[in-house]
């Protein structure tokens, strides 16, 4: 991480509370003294009024040199966690540093430490290091929200030896920490979904279109004979058969809005209200983040698009081919925590070209998992995933309270699997109730409405 | 006003209570100049150390934080009785009801030392009683500032008291030594004030959940801030005294137009105060009587006046002198073994007399048998006392009877001492009526005891009247040198006229001299004590008379006003080897005629200048101590206005806004009484204040739940919502809220409200209800 020597100004010197009174208590004596002619008090009146403008020149013109390396642990931390920050500041300069105190600035909404007594450290070691002019400090930063945070600069309070006067001067630069959306663990209903196996075969047989440049093994007992690789058991005098991939690469698609195309346009009032974030974006992005996670854990590679431009519109520029295991549910949580307000992106005459070249073509051939998760889409939105319902099998979409209902009725119309969220806890009663048929939904969506909580078979598979 | 909830430790109350000790004492030095002796300080500084010590002791055992106070104060009581009144105690340190009597006579007593004395004053028993007191007071309130209150800034307030004192009565006010070492002090005590409130935060840092883990390096220089301390001190007090130095000097006339004179405490002491109020006596009363054993009938002097200004006679003040104490007193300046002298007893009680000077004759050489403690002054040798006066005296006086032959006085040598120098001072502009006087009465004269001879006896003579009415129809009353010219002319007046004019001539003619003020020998009455005849003395006998000095004999009293006391055998003209006995003239005779005269006696001679001063310094001091009492009485609304400052700050800049609304709010419902305790939730307090009158209008009603919803959300909800609350719609509903709130109260409530907050009161009352945690 990166290191800074310089201590900036970050606000004027200004008299403590003690300070201040001993300027008053000094001009009321000087008011006495020259009103009474009392030559010997003049000098007290004088020492209340200049100790603390000299006091004020004193931590201005004193500059800590100090390197403030800030770590979090762990750096990427879910939404409702806690990341440990630990700081460890050196000081480099030849004399000890003493009477200060320290503050972290976080950003608002979140609750940094309360300003502390920063201990003295002494000067800096070139040679022979022992550790005395460092000093750790570590604290618990607890991450309500989703995002990515800069936490810092360090925020050193500087006094001088009498408290009279002090100033903050800002060390170091700040950190990102990457809060990622809360992910709720989700069965295994999309896996067990018979309709899903056609599409892993057709996904197979289209990756590996050459099954000859496998490699062969030896024969071992049980193979079938017709794997058998006449040419390599040629080659090595030794029965040989072909070695095939044992799975091939699922793809998986998920559509997110982040634009909230359908909420109304002034809707700017609002957000200044509640600085929290939109609560059903927020939601959305914690729907995505489990499903992609859940899909990632299941050996599918996951796509992720903005509903705004679904073909182009990947989360991130870094992986436009989609995530995959490992690493990939890292990745994706992460470009979630970035995502920032809702937001239009790009030009919605551009998209509609792009989608209709290249969309169609591959969904002929292959038709993959589709999730599309819905806060506030408007009627165009609507219409281009009712468009890319034929493409996807099984197609569901997670519906949020804030979709019109008309927007509801024509993806119910275009078979897709309507599924309503209202609030987190119900992300994961709701994956389970995709698995079942369609016919079943009627009695699932009452359960839903009955309680917060899951349907119990969803939760606890391991009770009978 | 914050109360700092970090427990201290031993060490630590130990280290800041070391502190205020020092700054104490070191402020206490600075009444260095008016006391002489440093005995005095070294028992101030014992009472400052057993106050504040026994705090840290008390504090160990973990006493009760209001009880602390209350425990000193009966420590400094205990001192107090070992130090002053051991003797009526119970084991040395349990007063008794005698002790409190003895105090109780001290504190009399010591009120009179602070008016009487003069800098630097004689520490007696009352006086340092008075300041053993004061230290014990402000080492208390010092402890309570430093320790319970812990905002060690303030202590300077006690301290400034010491401080503040010796500027009020000495032109010079305190040394510049001890004000910077007290400057030093205080700085000290803040520092260690800094440290000790650091070292106790970096200790308890981990009582909180959330808070940092802070590891320190292991080992750091304790001395690591040292330099920085005393440069910054240096620096701080450098630039003071700079500043002080180059300040020009603005003196109260510019401002008032009046002398400063408006002091609390008397500069030095007016020995014509306690004097005029028993010469302005309408009816004789009596002063006080005595038995001469050998027949003495001398006068009996108060005190001597030696300065002429022209204007005025006055006394070059003098400070009281511990050594001189009556007991032994010495031979008379000027006086040689040649001249004959005796001793002789006398027995004076005092009657109603009240000064602090003590009627004696000049001279003395020792004095028995006085309450008090009282000194005798160089050169006049009068006596007078700093903390006492002569209500209820019996005293033996060994009166040193001089007996100068004409032939000594004529044998004086003209060229004088230096020291005499004073004695023959005159103003420039004498009028030329004096000088021609004196020349053409004195022509004849062979020596300077003849010059004063013949001018006694020209005073003395048909040409001059005794009147008491002329001076005041001519307009000369007094004993200036315009209205001696004036007299001189006239040749009318009373005794205060001849003694100065006689006084003004002799110095002219090179002869210094002085004027006394005292009583005549008296009027023998008919009782006998033990034989001796008694001699009453009242206030009719009051009296001035010149003395001149004649090298070889001394001061030798002159009777210049006619019809008056006695004149000295040796000053009678052609006196020479005849009766050296004081021939006694008709002095009772005539008491209508020496009642007037002797009622303006005082203020003929010098008090014409005190009478403004006494009305400008009733006026500035009165004034100022109304000031000053108007000012203590708004302090508690001034801090109260700051706080309600700050809140209304707060929530304009949107710290805690609704936090800052809230407290405020409550605080102006305790102050109007409305019952509002500190325990109870917003909700519970809305609640309360709803059943109000003045709320179950829509406006204050809306307003205060508005105020109510927004400290719940800002306290209990979550935090991202907590700062940036709009700031003006809480100022809007704050000031609706306060303003129901103030209507429903009556105009004594709200006075009471803005005069003494309770609020403030309540949190006093929390500092000093703070009991001493566990780790302390």
């Amino acid at each position: 991480m990166s290191r800074s020597r310089s201590a900036r100004v970050k606000a004027w010197p200004r008299l403590s509370r003690r300070g201040t009174t001993l300027v008053v208590v000094g001009v009321l004596l000087l008011a006495v003294s020259l009103w009474f002619d009392l030559r010997d008090i003049l000098l007290l009146a004088f020492v209340g009024i200049a100790m603390p403008l000299v006091a004020i020149a004193f931590v201005a013109l004193r500059t800590p040199r100090l390197a403030v390396t800030r770590m979090f642990a762990p750096p990427v931390v879910g939404a409702g966690g806690a990341t440990r920050v630990a700081l460890i500041v050196k000081n480099r300069s030849r004399r000890t540093f003493d009477g200060a105190h320290w503050r972290d600035r976080v950003p608002d909404g979140l609750k940094g430490p309360a300003e502390a007594i920063l201990p003295a450290v002494g000067p800096y070691e070139g040679v022979l290091p022992s550790g005395d002019d460092t000093l750790r400090l570590e604290y618990r930063l607890r991450m309500p929200r989703r995002g990515v945070f800069s936490i810092g600069p360090l925020v050193i309070g500087i006094a001088d030896p009498f408290g009279l006067a002090r100033i903050d001067r800002e060390v170091g630069t700040g950190h990102e920490v990457v809060v990622t959306p809360r992910v709720t663990p989700l069965d295994a209903a999309l896996g067990t979904a018979a309709s899903v196996d056609g599409v892993l075969h057709g996904l197979q047989r289209r990756t590996h279109p050459n099954s000859d440049e496998l490699i062969a093994r030896e024969y071992r007992y049980g193979d079938p004979l017709r794997r058998v690789n006449w040419a390599a058991t040629a080659r090595r005098g030794e029965l040989m058969v072909r070695e095939e991939e044992q799975r091939g690469d699922p793809e998986a698609r998920l559509i997110l809005d982040t634009t909230l195309a359908g909420r109304p346009k002034a809707s700017s009032l609002r957000r200044e209200r509640d600085d929290g974030g939109h609560i059903g974006y927020e939601l959305g992005i914690e729907i995505a983040a489990s499903v992609g996670v859940h899909l990632l854990e299941r050996g599918y590679r996951v796509r992720c698009d903005h509903l705004a431009d679904p073909e182009h519109g990947a989360l991130s520029p870094a992986s436009p081919g989609g995530y995959r295991m490992p690493g990939g549910d890292r990745a994706l949580l992460e470009d979630l925590a970035r995502l920032e307000g809702p937001a239009r992106i790009g030009s919605g005459a551009a998209l509609e070209v792009a989608s209709d070249a290249e969309a169609r073509p591959r969904a002929r051939e292959a038709r993959m998992p589709g999730v599309v998760v819905l806060v506030d889409p408007d009627e165009q939105d609507a219409r281009s995933v009712i468009a890319m319902r034929s493409g996807f099998e099984p197609a569901i979409a997670f519906v949020l309270e804030s979709v019109a209902q008309g927007v509801v009725d024509a993806l119910e119309e275009a078979d897709w699997r309507v599924v309503r969220v209202r609030r987190p806890a119900e992300i994961a009663g709701a994956w389970a109730g995709t698995a079942l048929p369609a016919r079943h939904q009627a009695p699932a969506r009452a359960a839903r409405s009955r309680a917060v909580v899951p349907r119990p078979e969803a939760v606890t598979p391991d009770e009978p | 006003m914050n109360l700092d909830p970090v427990p201290l430790t031993r060490a630590q109350r130990l280290a800041l209570t070391t502190a205020s000790f020092l700054f104490l004492v070191v402020a206490t030095m600075s009444l260095g100049p008016l006391i002489a002796g440093s005995g005095w300080w070294w028992l101030c500084a014992f009472i400052a150390a057993g106050v504040l010590f026994s705090g840290v002791g008390l504090r160990a055992l973990r006493t009760t934080a209001a009880l602390v106070p209350v425990l000193e104060l009966v420590v400094l009581l205990l001192l107090l009785t070992l130090v002053f009144s051991a003797g009526s105690s119970i084991a040395l340190i349990i007063p008794t009801q005698g002790t409190f009597e003895t105090f109780a006579q001290l504190i009399s007593g010591a009120a009179r030392t602070i008016e009487q004395q003069s800098v630097p004053a004689i520490p007696v028993p009352a006086l340092t009683f008075a300041l053993a007191f004061g230290v014990g007071v402000l080492a208390v309130l010092v402890d309570i500032l430093v320790q319970t209150v812990r905002m060690p800034a303030l202590a300077a307030a006690p301290a400034l008291v010491p401080i503040l004192i010796p500027g009020f009565i000495i032109e010079a006010g305190a040394e510049v030594p001890t004000l910077v070492l007290a400057a030093a002090a205080y700085l000290l005590l803040l520092r260690i004030d800094v440290r000790v409130r650091r070292r106790a935060r970096l200790a308890a840092g981990d009582l909180d959940d959330d808070a940092a883990t802070v590891v320190p390096p292991k080992r750091v220089p304790i001395a690591s801030t040292l330099g920085a301390t005393l440069g910054l001190a240096a620096v701080g007090i450098l630039t003071a005294s700079l500043l002080a130095a180059s300040t020009p000097s603005i003196s109260t006339s510019l401002l008032l137009g009046t002398p400063g004179q408006g002091t609390l405490f008397a500069r030095g002491v007016s020995p014509f105060i306690d004097l005029g109020r028993d010469l302005r006596r309408p009816a004789p009363r009596p002063a006080f009587h005595y038995l001469a054993r050998d027949g003495d009938r001398p006068y009996f002097t108060l005190l001597t006046l030696d300065r002429f200004e022209g204007e005025v006679w006055g006394v070059t003040e003098q400070a009281v002198d511990g050594d001189n104490t009556v007991d032994a007193m010495p031979r008379p300046d000027g006086l040689s073994s040649a001249v004959e002298t005796s001793e002789h007893p006398i027995d004076v009680v005092v009657d109603e007399v009240r000064t602090t000077w003590l009627p004696v004759p000049y001279p003395a050489t020792s004095i028995e048998g006085l309450d008090g403690s009282w000194f005798w002054d160089d050169g006049s040798l009068t006596v007078r006392s700093v903390d006492t006066n002569t209500a209820g005296q019996r005293y033996r006086v060994n009166r040193l009877e001089i007996d100068p032959t004409p032939a000594q006085l004529r044998a004086a040598p003209r060229d004088l001492p230096d020291e005499l120098a004073p004695f023959l001072e005159l103003p420039d502009e004498l009028p030329a009526i004096i000088g021609e006087t004196a020349a053409s009465v004195t022509a004849g004269a062979g020596s300077p005891y003849d010059a004063a001879v013949a001018i006694q006896a020209y005073l003395r003579s048909n040409e001059f009247d005794y009147s008491t009415e002329a001076p005041v129809a001519e307009g000369y009353d007094g004993g200036g040198f315009d209205v001696i010219a004036k007299f001189l002319e006239v040749r009318a007046g009373y005794c205060v006229q001849f003694a100065a004019t006689m006084a003004v001539l002799a110095r002219e003619s090179g002869i210094p001299a002085r004027i006394s003020i005292g009583y005549t020998q008296g009027s023998p009455s008919d009782d006998r004590v033990n034989g001796v005849q008694r001699v009453e003395v009242d206030t009719h006998d009051l009296h001035s008379w010149p003395e001149l000095y004649f090298e070889g004999v001394g001061w030798v009293p002159f009777e210049p006003t006619p019809g008056r006391g006695t004149v000295p055998g040796y000053s009678r003209p052609g006196a020479g080897e005849g009766t050296n006995t004081p021939t006694q003239s008709a002095a009772p005779a005539t008491p209508g005629a020496s009642d007037r005269p002797d009622v303006d006696a005082d203020r003929g001679l010098a008090g014409g200048t005190s009478d403004p001063f006494a009305t400008n310094a009733w006026w500035i001091r009165g004034g100022s101590l109304t000031l000053a009492v108007i000012a203590l009485l708004l302090i508690p609304a001034a801090i109260r206005a700051g706080q309600r400052l700050t809140r209304r700050r707060r929530i304009r800049a949107g710290e805690w806004a609704a936090d800052a609304a809230w407290e405020e709010l409550t605080a102006t419902a305790a102050d109007l009484g409305a019952g509002v305790a500190d325990v109870e939730t917003p909700r519970a307090v809305a609640a309360r204040l709803g059943e109000r009158e003045a709320f179950i209008a829509a406006e204050p009603r809306t307003a205060l739940i508005a105020l109510r919803d927004a400290v719940e959300r800002e306290r209990y909800g979550p935090a991202q919502l907590g700062p940036g609350t709009p700031g003006q719609d809480l100022l809007d509903e704050l000031s609706v809220a306060l303003a129901a709130l103030a209507a429903d109260a009556g105009p004594a409530e709200r006075l009471r409200a803005a005069l003494a907050p309770r609020s403030l009161f309540a949190r006093v009352r929390r500092a000093f209800g703070e009991r001493p945690p566990a780790g302390a």
